[in-house]
């Protein structure tokens, strides 16, 4: 028989991870995943090293470059400004940089806050069922009813009309728009792990609601919500991105590659002459979002036991 | 179950919804506070009206009233029409419906090639599985869903319009549309459904037809392409899904040959859950419409509604949330419907 | 190994099949070797996943990616000539396929399609295998009617009489394919759809179905498990086919039903002389119906005989094992110590070598092979295979 170099114990463990390692090997798309997203990690958190900015001033506020001036008609690409520059001269490259960093922070706000309300709302109206359960769940089919979009449009809309400025509001919509789509998920998977057996032998040995929902519902979920999330880090930026192409996000000369986009069209009208202004914050955009895609399409090849070994 | 008593429990179902929805949007007016708010049933330059009129007017209109006889109030103008009224552009309802052709033109044709697009090439996906068709749908959808709409829309504004002037923005050139208030006045065309296609040929007018068709061209490639991909991708996975079903296999057995299992059985199947995906989509098209319409300058209830926003035009934003909320949920409501009626599982219980 | 060829129907010759899944290649069928005689039913026994299922839809040749027919033969004979399955295209396949072979399934509603009634299914067969026979039933009758009839009504009838002949004699003839597509004209297909519908009600009540006019028009998530098994067992009748195979078609069923569609099984085949390959784990059904038996196990065919010398007189381990094991009031419970060995990595020699208790050194080293060890008794042991 063959000689054991592992603890036994471990074994099932190692072969899982084996397993794992070699289905995202198989795939190139989900190479290409993680590859977009360590890429997007590593120049948002190497940020001020790539993209030195101003000293005393918010590094998201782009600098402009005194030297050409502060026309308005970009400049196109040069050793300066390898990306070229948009209006009042100020550095796209600085921009796409920290833009990465921006898109992760709200997107890591806005998902924080999200699941957190969704994990609540959903263990307590799928645990518990009955009247609490209808309460939530009508609420969230009334938030549901309206396109993501232009709910977070209303809301910018008129919390400007009690003089809130135009990011905090955005970041407070998507907030308001995601955390329905959590608290769904979450029931659901609540409400499938509650009828396993486990469930009821723990409720058996006595234990209280609160340990069962945290210790052993909570985790069974998480592979579900670790799955959506990580397809919500694209949709989210996407969503800040039309907004701020609405003129409804980021104010002018903040790094917001959607912000960028909107400063943009106005070139447009000249075709491609100005390409530049637009094109390099798209492609940042797309390949963010693409990134995020790919992974969340191979970790759901991978933790779902429904799609393995297909 | 039987149909008929499945479509009134939906119907019945309906009603808390809609009424959430429009209490939601009442809520959300409430923030704003009543001097700004009454500026909503105000007509005409609103801006430099001193403090005691404004505090006049908010009475009149019974804002200082508690929060249940305003929301009582206010739901009964809406549902005699009053919409309010918009410093921008006027009357709120006025626009919508003023506006709206041109946004139902876009979605005349976009809709039906999103489905047949979208339903084709997720099934044959599936039939094909893992051969070159596959592969090229699958980075095509997931292209579609990673491409921002507006992205999109303006590259190809770059390429098509200011560069190759292919066509243009809004709905015709500005020749064309110049030409059409002289016709109108003339008596030589008539507005039969204002959508610019359809009046075309009615007005014996092939010239406009061709015109306002080119027009169309860019925005509804932008509309399809970005909604296909969601399509193809459920579409693909239905069908996969029937194929890997007994009844397939069953059905092999029996000496039907691959086309008949695969278009007559597994087909079937798979089209149940994407069919009324595809009522979704088309309902939640009022997103796309926002941004596709603010990129191509076109003249329907999505720019007009984007306008606003950044004007923080309170009234018409809400307006259109509220349209966009009916218009899904109706159409969610359809395609339950469509659902019980192919699916004889729900249609016989 | 004596036979005669008139005899056989289906002879399956070293027939190995693999699957490639991720975790390697499951090597499913080791060489399998049978054979079904006209008017015989076998039974095929076996614990699951020992290949059982997977030979029989592989006799049909409708293999399931990822699984591969790697080498073998399967072949049937009908109407004194001999044809390799595996050797024949699709379009052959399928009018082999529910006419001279057909299948029966596990899970009777999963085997229906959900969206189409039973009588559309059912349906489906006779368009497909009897097809010719309907249309000249119909020539026929209407021949009569012009006969009958006179004026308007009998001009409608010369038209669709000649319709029905081209497409007698041309199936794909360019004039039926456009009469079948004009709206009015197509109302011509009625007369072979009522035929149709008239015989799928004769078959159901030939199985005992009761009020076949209305089941015909149900959906098969309306009916019970034991009414769905009929429909399923009708639409494999309706061409009246040589083989029958059945795979397992009573395990799901409760025990009472499963009586009854035992029972009709039985009777059926006595009067349509069908053979039938009857897949199955339950030795008490294969006790009651079957002729002869085959045993199998990981992928091989371990032994076969007729059944009353599989119960009095196993030969192979296995078969002992599992006799042995089958309750009985006053035994204590036996079972076959160890587990089937994983087919991804299936142990050298013989495959049931683990769990043996008169394993030699040679059954790690050689794979028995079946060998004829009493008449129509063949074996694959190593204690009786010496020397032949």
């Amino acid at each position: 028989m063959k000689k054991m170099k592992v603890p036994e114990r471990l074994e099932p463990t190692i072969k899982e991870i084996k397993f794992i390692l070699r289905r995202i090997k198989d795939s190139p798309l989900s190479l290409a995943g993680i590859a977009l997203v360590s890429a997007f990690i590593i120049i948002a958190v190497f940020a001020p090293v790539l993209a030195p900015p101003k000293p005393g001033f918010n590094p998201y506020l782009i600098p402009s470059d005194p030297s050409l001036g502060f026309r308005i008609e970009p400049s196109p690409p040069s050793p300066n400004h390898i990306f070229g520059t948009t209006t009042a001269q100020r550095d796209i490259y600085y921009a796409c940089i920290w833009g990465a960093r921006w898109a992760f922070q709200i997107a890591l706000e806005v998902i924080v806050a999200t699941v957190t309300v969704g994990i609540v709302l959903g263990l307590v109206a799928g645990y518990y069922g009955g009247f609490i359960d209808e309460l939530i769940m009508r609420f969230t089919d009334i938030m549901l009813a309206f396109p993501g979009l232009i709910l977070a449009m209303t809301l910018v809309t008129i919390l400007s009309q009690v003089n809130w400025q135009t990011i905090d509001a955005v970041l407070l919509s998507i907030i308001l728009i995601g955390w329905p789509g959590y608290t769904r998920l979450i029931r659901s998977e609540v409400l499938r792990i509650k009828n396993e057996d486990y469930i009821e032998a723990a409720r058996a040995c006595g234990a209280s609601d609160l340990r069962i929902m945290l210790r052993h519902i909570l985790p069974n979920a998480v592979y579900s919500i670790i799955i959506v999330a990580s397809l919500d880090f694209g949709s989210i930026v996407l969503t800040t991105a039309a907004m701020s192409f609405l003129g409804l996000g980021a104010p002018l000369g903040w790094s917001d590659w959607g912000r960028l986009i909107y400063d943009g069209m106005s070139f447009v009208s000249g075709g491609l002459r100005w390409w530049w202004s637009w094109v390099y914050p798209g492609v940042f955009i797309v390949l963010f979002v693409l990134g995020w895609s790919l992974l969340g399409d191979a970790l759901r090849d991978v933790l779902d036991p429904l799609y393995r070994r297909k | 179950m039987g149909l008929r008593e499945y479509i009134i429990r939906r119907l019945i179902l309906l009603i808390p919804v809609m009424l959430g929805v429009v209490v939601l949007i009442f809520a959300l007016l409430q923030v704003v506070p009543p001097e700004r708010r009454v500026l909503v049933y105000l007509s005409g330059n609103v801006r430099e009206l001193n403090p005691t009129v404004i505090k006049a007017f908010i009475h009149q209109y019974g804002l200082d009233q508690p929060v249940w006889v305003q929301f009582a109030s206010w739901l009964d103008q809406l549902l005699h029409g009053n919409l309010g009224y918009s410093e921008y552009t006027g009357p709120v309802l006025y626009n919508l419906i003023r506006r709206a052709p041109a946004t139902i033109e876009i979605v005349i044709y976009s809709a039906p090639l999103i489905i047949l697009i979208g339903i084709w090439t997720g099934v044959n996906a599936a039939v094909k599985r893992d051969k070159p068709f596959d592969h090229a749908s699958r980075v095509l959808s997931v292209l579609g869903t990673s491409l921002p709409s507006f992205f999109f829309g303006i590259a190809l504004s770059a390429i098509f319009i200011a560069t190759l002037k292919w066509t243009g923005t809004g709905r015709l050139s500005l020749y064309m549309d110049s030409q059409l208030t002289a016709l109108r006045t003339v008596g030589q065309w008539h507005d039969y459904t204002n959508l610019i296609t359809v009046d075309a040929l009615l007005n014996g007018r092939i010239d406009y037809f061709i015109d306002a068709l080119k027009h169309l061209v860019l925005p509804v490639i932008v509309l399809v392409f970005i909604n296909t991909a969601t399509l193809v991708r459920v579409a693909r996975s239905s069908m996969l899904e029937a194929l890997s079903k007994t009844y397939v296999i069953a059905a092999k057995a029996k000496g039907l040959s691959q086309k008949e299992v695969v278009y007559k059985h597994a087909r079937r199947n798979a089209l149940i859950p994407v069919v009324t995906l595809s009522g979704l989509i088309v309902g939640g098209m009022m997103t796309g419409l926002v941004i596709t319409e603010t990129v191509f300058s076109f003249p329907g209830i999505g720019r007009w509604a984007a306008d606003a926003a950044q004007h923080y035009d309170v009234p018409v934003v809400a307006a259109y949330a509220m349209f966009s909320a009916i218009v899904f949920v109706l159409s969610n409501l359809i395609v339950d419907i469509l659902y019980a009626y192919i699916d004889p599982r729900i249609r016989l219980g | 190994m004596e036979k005669t060829a008139s005899d056989e129907i289906v002879e399956v010759q070293d027939l190995y099949l693999n699957f490639y899944t991720y975790e390697g290649i499951v090597k499913a069928l080791d060489g399998v070797n049978l054979n079904i005689k006209r008017g015989e039913i076998l039974g095929v026994v076996g614990e699951t996943g020992c290949g059982k299922s997977v030979t029989g839809l592989s006799i049909l040749k409708i293999v399931v990616p990822p699984g591969k027919i790697e080498v073998g033969k399967v072949t049937f004979n009908v109407k004194g000539k001999s044809y390799n399955i595996l050797d024949l295209n699709e379009p052959t396949m399928s009018k082999v396929r529910g006419r001279y072979i057909s299948m029966i399934f596990q899970e009777p509603r999963a085997a229906l399609n959900p969206v189409y009634s039973v009588g559309y299914q059912i349906g489906e067969v006779f368009q497909h295998h009897r097809r010719e026979e309907i249309i000249k039933t119909v020539i026929e009758q209407l021949k009569g009617e012009v006969e009958k009839t006179s004026g308007f009504k009998r001009h409608i009838c010369k038209i669709q009489l000649s319709l029905y002949e081209r497409m007698l004699k041309n199936p794909k003839s360019l004039r039926v394919r456009l009469a079948l597509k004009t709206p009015i004209l197509k109302r011509f297909q009625n007369r072979m759809k009522t035929e149709i519908r008239n015989r799928t009600i004769e078959l159901l009540k030939l199985l005992r179905i009761p009020d076949p006019e209305r089941v015909i028009d149900m959906y098969p998530h309306e009916l019970s498990g034991g009414m769905a098994q009929r429909c399923v067992i009708a639409m494999a009748l309706v061409a009246k086919p040589m083989l029958l195979i059945a795979d397992e078609p009573t395990t799901n069923l409760d025990v009472t039903v499963q009586a009854q569609i035992l029972v009709l099984i039985n009777e059926l085949q006595k009067e349509l002389g069908s053979s039938i390959l009857y897949v199955t784990h339950d030795l008490g059904v294969v006790a009651e119906l079957c002729d002869r038996v085959l045993i199998m196990y990981a992928g091989n065919v371990v032994e076969t005989a007729d059944v009353m010398t599989i119960f009095k007189e196993p030969l192979h381990p296995y078969t002992q094992g599992l006799l042995e094991s089958i309750p009985r009031p006053g035994k204590p419970f036996t079972s076959i110590p160890g587990v089937v060995p994983g087919l991804i990595n299936p142990p050298p020699g013989c495959r049931f070598n683990e769990r043996c208790k008169y394993a030699m050194d040679i059954c790690w080293k050689q794979k028995p092979k079946l060998v004829e060890v009493a008449k129509d008794h063949y074996v694959a042991c190593h204690l009786y295979s010496g020397g032949k």
